[in-house]
């Protein structure tokens, strides 16, 4: 199954919520959060899944580290199948990826000190034998993450620590258990404007450093082509567009993705008053959606077969592959 | 939700540092120093009278026959103004003998013993105890020695037994002779009834006034060769020690002293004990949701509308009433209270934070959150909603005692005010009876719950605006 240098596959993953209505919850309707999603990720390279609110990315990060177990399709991680695997097993996969959640303020046991929030991993995983030894793995992580002198802050609580130096102890977190795999969920969209860039440094140099994978969860186009080598554009549970992070800001070709790319703030001022002609409308509800593009709805550019049948992925040129009927050769 | 952010730099102080919170507040230094009384004072009582002796005298009729029945304390002088008389023990050994022998080998004998006597009131009862051994049984004739000279016969009393005992003051006989001698000295009918105390022990004039100074009695009687004669006036006050004694003549500050440790165990106990298993039950319901919650959240419901006492009274009907069963009885009942909704609460909102996600990312059981990612948040609202919960539960212990539902063995607060309630307390005027315990289980109150309502300050600072 393992294939060279693939750490991450998903093959038609599927993550439903279950909501139960009526009269002793008889009738049964699902919330199709991710439907459907199949990519690879190598080992070592950063991913960018993009999207607006709502459009399944947290649930489909989330579902990968197995914080939510998969309805459908499976989850390869150094290929062995994690789909739904338990308890040791379980722990084994847990150790090998990290989180660092969209929130610092909290994500952290506010009555637990800075050390003792990164020692608890260590702890749970009994990953180093002594004492010594735990508070020598958090100090160089500290260090890593440049929160130095490290003794300054390893005694501090939670609250005591800005923003920014917690979502460089969130950082630490997840990679002191040395994992091959961080889900970084919006890491920088709670920080201030002047620390975002300083943090996406620290994960990137981090990346490249210890060789992880990163799936970086964004709403935010403009800090991908910084971050990573990859991008999924996400709409509605589906991946509308895969490609290079490169090909997908120089040549995107789902409409949804240039409707993103039209959003994106210009920081030219002569374009000030400039009308962006963006779709009007909303992400469809997820409750039982239409068997259909999920974006038809809302194209400018949609036909009859648009409304009628879901589109399958089409490699449209070589490595970019768009989910849109207007890609089909026939 | 206010308190759960703002209670996060408390956990950085330890126990000394909220100790020395608790004590920057006026009211819980008070509470602590009531404390630190009861406590000092439930030690003292359980070393110095250990507790089958207690039992055994608080049960025990006749280790306290010489003891005044009904006696206010003796501390009731100084709003009343007066000195109360104490019990007097007349007892022959310093008395002073004469024996004459008679002509067919018996023996005269004459006693005489003296004692003072200047209090401002009348003695309460007084009986004459004998204890002596005869063949034959004896006629005995007492006379009483008044401080003015005066010298009478107050009764010719053949014993009935060696260990016979005189009951004076309930001598109707001797009430009317007395009453008859008094009318004849001041020459008309006083302005009181005389009793045989009074007879006894009043100058003779309209109004009751002790005559006080030097009175004796004297015993004379004939016996035979072998014979043993002893006997003792017991000369009853109206007061008695610290706090009293009851309508069986025990001494109230046994029961007082022992409330103390039976109380501040049995409210400690239920406290802690409910406490701490409706935190657990109620973080598994909130935590766990689904089935469990279902049931347990029914269970509180059904328990919510229990009625308590009748089933504490059905259980008492079914089983032995101690202490312990009391307390089970009570435990039990108290485990799915609706307390639990509260926690339950609280859990689900703490389980949504991200920082319970970010545990579960790196592998944190459920056991593990519970125990050290809950747990510790939601502590902070339940120690003094444990520690303010010790009142209740000692006032629910006097309760059940009042009721007779408390263990019979065992004196209690709730136990003396049961007996003053029974036996007329308030009609008798006897409010010493009932206050005592009262302020006890008052005193008590209020030490834990100033000491809850500093740590609730502690714990939420937005209730120190208030």
């Amino acid at each position: 199954m393992s294939s060279d240098g693939k750490l991450l596959e998903l093959e038609d993953l599927k993550k439903w919520f279950e909501i139960r209505r009526g009269f002793l919850s008889s009738k049964v309707y699902y919330v199709k959060a991710v439907d459907g999603v199949t990519f690879s990720l190598d080992e070592g390279k950063a991913v960018s899944l993009v999207g607006e609110s709502g459009s399944g990315k947290t649930t489909l990060g989330k579902t990968i580290i197995r914080l939510y177990e998969p309805n459908g399709g499976r989850i390869l991680f150094q290929g062995k199948d994690v789909t739904h695997i338990k308890a040791n097993d379980l722990k084994w996969y847990r150790r090998m990826t990290g989180l660092v959640q969209q929130d610092p303020f909290g994500a952290f046991a506010s009555h637990f000190t800075i050390f003792r929030s990164l020692e608890e991993p260590l702890l749970i995983h009994n990953a180093v034998e002594s004492k010594e030894k735990r508070a020598e793995r958090v100090f160089k992580v500290l260090e890593e993450v440049r929160l130095t002198p490290v003794e300054d802050f390893a005694y501090k609580y939670p609250h005591m620590l800005s923003g920014g130096q917690l979502q460089r102890v969130a950082i630490a977190r997840a990679i002191i258990l040395e994992p091959k795999l961080i889900i970084a969920d919006e890491p920088v969209s709670m920080l201030d404007a002047s620390v975002r860039i300083e943090i996406l440094t620290l994960l990137r140099r981090l990346q490249e450093r210890l060789r992880l994978s990163v799936i970086y969860i964004t709403h935010d186009l403009a800090t991908t082509r910084f971050f990573s080598e990859w991008a999924l554009i996400m709409y509605a549970g589906h991946v509308m567009e895969k490609a290079s992070t490169q090909e997908v800001l120089r040549n995107p070709l789902h409409p949804y993705t240039k409707a993103l790319l039209t959003a994106t703030p210009d920081p030219n001022p002569e374009n000030r008053n400039r009308f962006k002609e963006v779709p009007p409308g909303e992400p469809p509800a997820l409750v039982n959606p239409p068997i259909c593009c999920r974006f038809s709805p809302r194209c400018p550019l949609a036909f009859d077969k648009c409304f009628k049948e879901e589109p399958p992925e089409f490699e449209a040129t070589s490595g970019h592959w768009v989910k849109c009927w207007l890609y089909e050769r026939s | 939700m206010g308190w759960l952010s703002m209670s996060s730099s408390k956990h950085s102080r330890g126990f000394k540092g909220v100790l020395q919170e608790v004590l920057s507040y006026k009211s819980a230094v008070l509470g602590v120093l009531i404390l630190v009384f009861l406590i000092v004072l439930s030690i003292y009582t359980i070393v110095t009278i250990p507790l089958p002796e207690a039992i055994n005298a608080w049960r025990s009729s006749e280790m306290w026959t010489k003891n005044p029945r009904n006696a206010q304390p003796e501390w009731i002088e100084v709003f009343i103004g007066k000195r109360l008389p104490r019990t007097i023990t007349v007892s022959l050994a310093n008395a002073e003998v004469s024996r004459r022998l008679l002509g067919d080998g018996r023996i005269a004998a004459s006693w005489v013993a003296y004692f003072n006597y200047d209090y401002d009131d009348f003695p309460s009862e007084l009986i004459v105890f004998f204890n002596s051994s005869y063949s034959e049984k004896p006629v005995v004739d007492i006379y009483w020695l008044r401080p003015d000279g005066e010298e009478f016969l107050v009764k010719k009393h053949t014993l009935r037994r060696p260990d016979d005992r005189l009951y004076l003051s309930n001598d109707l006989g001797l009430e009317l002779r007395l009453s008859g001698l008094f009318e004849s000295k001041v020459g008309g009918k006083p302005n009181f009834m005389v009793t045989v105390e009074k007879g006894l022990f009043a100058e003779y004039s309209l109004d009751p006034r002790v005559l006080k100074g030097r009175y004796g009695i004297r015993f004379e009687t004939i016996l035979n060769e072998n014979d043993v004669f002893d006997a003792e006036l017991v000369v009853y006050g109206s007061v008695y020690g610290l706090a009293g004694t009851d309508h069986l003549r025990r001494p109230l500050i046994i029961g007082l002293l022992w409330g103390t440790p039976i109380a501040m165990s049995f409210g400690l106990t239920t406290a802690i004990l409910t406490t701490v298993l409706n935190l657990i039950i109620g973080t598994v319901s909130g935590w766990y949701l689904g089935k469990v919650d279902t049931v347990i959240q029914r269970i509180v419901e059904i328990n919510a509308i229990l009625p308590f006492l009748p089933i504490l009274i059905l259980l008492t009907t079914f089983y032995k009433i101690d202490l312990v069963v009391i307390l089970v009885s009570v435990i039990v009942l108290n485990i799915f209270s609706l307390g639990i909704k509260g926690t339950r609460i609280l859990v689900m909102q703490i389980k949504s934070y991200p920082y319970i996600e970010a545990a579960q990312a790196y592998g944190a059981s459920n056991g593990r959150l519970i125990l050290f990612y809950v747990i510790p948040k939601i502590l902070p609202p339940v120690v003094p909603g444990m520690i303010s919960a010790v009142p209740g539960f000692v006032f629910l212990e006097a309760g059940l005692s009042y009721l007779g539902l408390g263990d019979p063995f065992l004196p209690t607060w709730g136990k003396i005010i049961s007996d003053a309630q029974s036996n007329g307390a308030f009609y008798k005027g006897l409010y010493y009876w009932v206050l005592e315990p009262a302020f006890m289980l008052i005193l008590t109150a209020i030490a834990f719950a100033l000491i809850g309502m500093a740590l609730e300050k502690i714990v939420n600072p937005k209730l120190k605006e208030l």
